[in-house]
């Protein structure tokens, strides 16, 4: 940001602050101020980003266990009916050179990781739980990921819900397609049978009830972000 | 004619821009922390606050819903952090933060001022641009925003920046001072406005117009809060009467 662009910044933010008392969302008008500075944050944000960067747990930090909260945007819990829609698999597609579909017994079949590390949740909290699942690196590695593709999409069951990210966030380290939580198979309650799972980026983005991974040559949104919400989403 | 130039052009655009910016970070950071009004862990228990789970009221809150608010907080912080930063240079470069820093002799200044609020002492003490008590409030409260700006990116970037985090004892323990900070800078902010009002209402359009008239000031009145807002009428010494002849 150079400072001419600083200060229509600055300046239209200040004003439109004035302004805010209509209401507590803050005027409509600053909308695009708004957008303009998240597009920014972007870039610094994935600046920032290091695949070096490892989340650690603090120690003597508990376990969440059962405190950890469950969200979903379905009416009820989404479990997938295998007599209605056949046997679940998660299907790995887009620009890569092996596109695949995977049952779960697949993806136990592929190199496993146990990770445990921070839930950090846009709301504040944060909570501590052990992820088992395949490293998104070998996934990647496994349908052989095409140098076009910079976004990749996680779709789910869960009504309409997904999100997309930056490939080099789901390229990290940490970032695991999740089977199992704290030594057990996934419940319902928090994603089963997969979902992607990942300490460098908000809660809201690492889907739940995973159906489909799409490798994409541009960023396609999500469920929160297409309302309102950041759509890069990094801690 | 005693007014003189008290303001910069830069201090007061810089303060009413901070003024604009703390009400939004304030009342954004508010919003956000209503989505998880607490501190401990999932599972865990905090020590240190007794309010957990108790969200603030809503009419403290702008943003109108935690997206809304974080859109605000992530913008507006350029805002605050680039206008602290133009103010600190420019207070260090033009010789202002000489009223500002403290010196031998403010702590005992300080009591004295304590002692003629609480009418335990008569004159008010003579001082300098500020009163001592002011001093330390306009010195402290850069602290208190740097401490808010740090423990923020801390609680930003607590993978990507993990050793910040680390630095103010982790995600919880950062959250947390941020708060504090918050707090700290409301504190102060309520005092100074309050101050300002009961005080010195003719500093208020001097930081607008830059121009202040020293035989106003607090201490040419001898004003405490809410004592002698109007300027002391002049002694007039009437005359002698005329001697007889």
């Amino acid at each position: 940001m150079d400072r001419r662009e600083f200060l229509a910044l600055g300046g239209g933010l200040v004003s439109a602050a004035f302004l805010a008392a209509c209401d507590s969302r803050g005027p409509r008008s600053a909308d695009k101020l708004l957008r303009y500075a998240e597009r920014k944050n972007l870039g610094v944000e994935r600046a920032l980003y290091r695949h070096t960067a490892i989340d650690v747990v603090q120690h003597g930090a508990h376990d969440a266990g059962n405190k950890l909260p469950s969200y979903y945007v379905s009416p009820t819990v989404p479990v997938w009916d295998e007599s209605a829609r056949g046997k679940w698999a998660l299907e790995v597609s887009g620009l890569v050179g092996n596109p695949v579909r995977l049952t779960l017994e697949d993806l136990q079949r592929l190199p496993r990781v146990s990770n445990r590390v921070n839930h950090y949740c846009v709301e504040g909290w944060t909570a501590v739980e052990t992820w088992t699942g395949v490293p998104f690196t070998e996934l990647a590695k496994f349908v052989r990921v095409a140098p076009e593709a910079h976004y990749v999409d996680f779709q789910s069951f869960d009504d309409d819900y997904h999100e997309s990210w930056d490939l080099e966030s789901a390229m990290h380290p940490q970032t695991v397609v999740a089977y199992g939580l704290d030594g057990k198979m996934l419940e319902p309650a928090h994603g089963a049978p997969a979902r992607v799972y990942s300490p460098v980026k908000l809660g809201y983005k690492n889907t739940k009830y995973l159906t489909k991974i799409v490798f994409m040559p541009v960023m396609n949104g999500g469920y929160w972000s297409d309302q309102g919400y950041e759509w890069y989403g990094g801690v | 004619m005693a007014t003189k130039k008290r303001h910069h052009w830069i201090v007061r655009v810089t303060h009413w821009v901070n003024f604009v910016a703390i009400v939004i970070m304030v009342g954004s950071g508010l919003e956000i922390f209503n989505a998880y009004p607490a501190f401990a862990r999932k599972g865990e228990l905090f020590c240190c606050y007794p309010f957990e789970h108790k969200p603030v009221p809503d009419w403290l809150t702008f943003g109108g819903w935690l997206a809304g608010a974080r859109n605000w907080h992530f913008a507006m912080m350029w805002v605050l952090v680039v206008n602290g930063l133009v103010y600190l240079a420019f207070v260090y470069l033009h010789g202002e933060w000489r009223d500002l820093v403290p010196r031998k002799g403010d702590i005992r200044d300080s009591w004295q001022m304590v002692k003629f609020y609480a009418f335990k002492r008569k004159d008010h003490p003579h001082q300098g641009k500020h009163n001592a008590l002011q001093k330390t409030a306009y010195f402290l409260l850069p602290f208190a925003g740097a401490l808010a700006v740090l423990t923020g990116i801390a609680i930003w970037k607590p993978v990507q920046l993990s050793w910040l985090t680390a630095i103010f004892g982790g995600y919880v323990w950062a959250r947390y001072w941020h708060f504090i900070a918050m707090v700290v800078i409301v504190t102060l902010s309520v005092i100074h406005v309050f101050m300002v009002f009961a005080v010195d209402p003719y500093s208020l359009p001097s930081m607008f117009t830059g121009n202040y008239d020293e035989k106003l000031s607090p201490e040419a009145r001898n004003a405490r809060p809410f004592y002698h807002l109007f300027p002391r009428r002049a002694r007039v010494t009437p005359l002698p009467p005329p001697e007889a002849t």
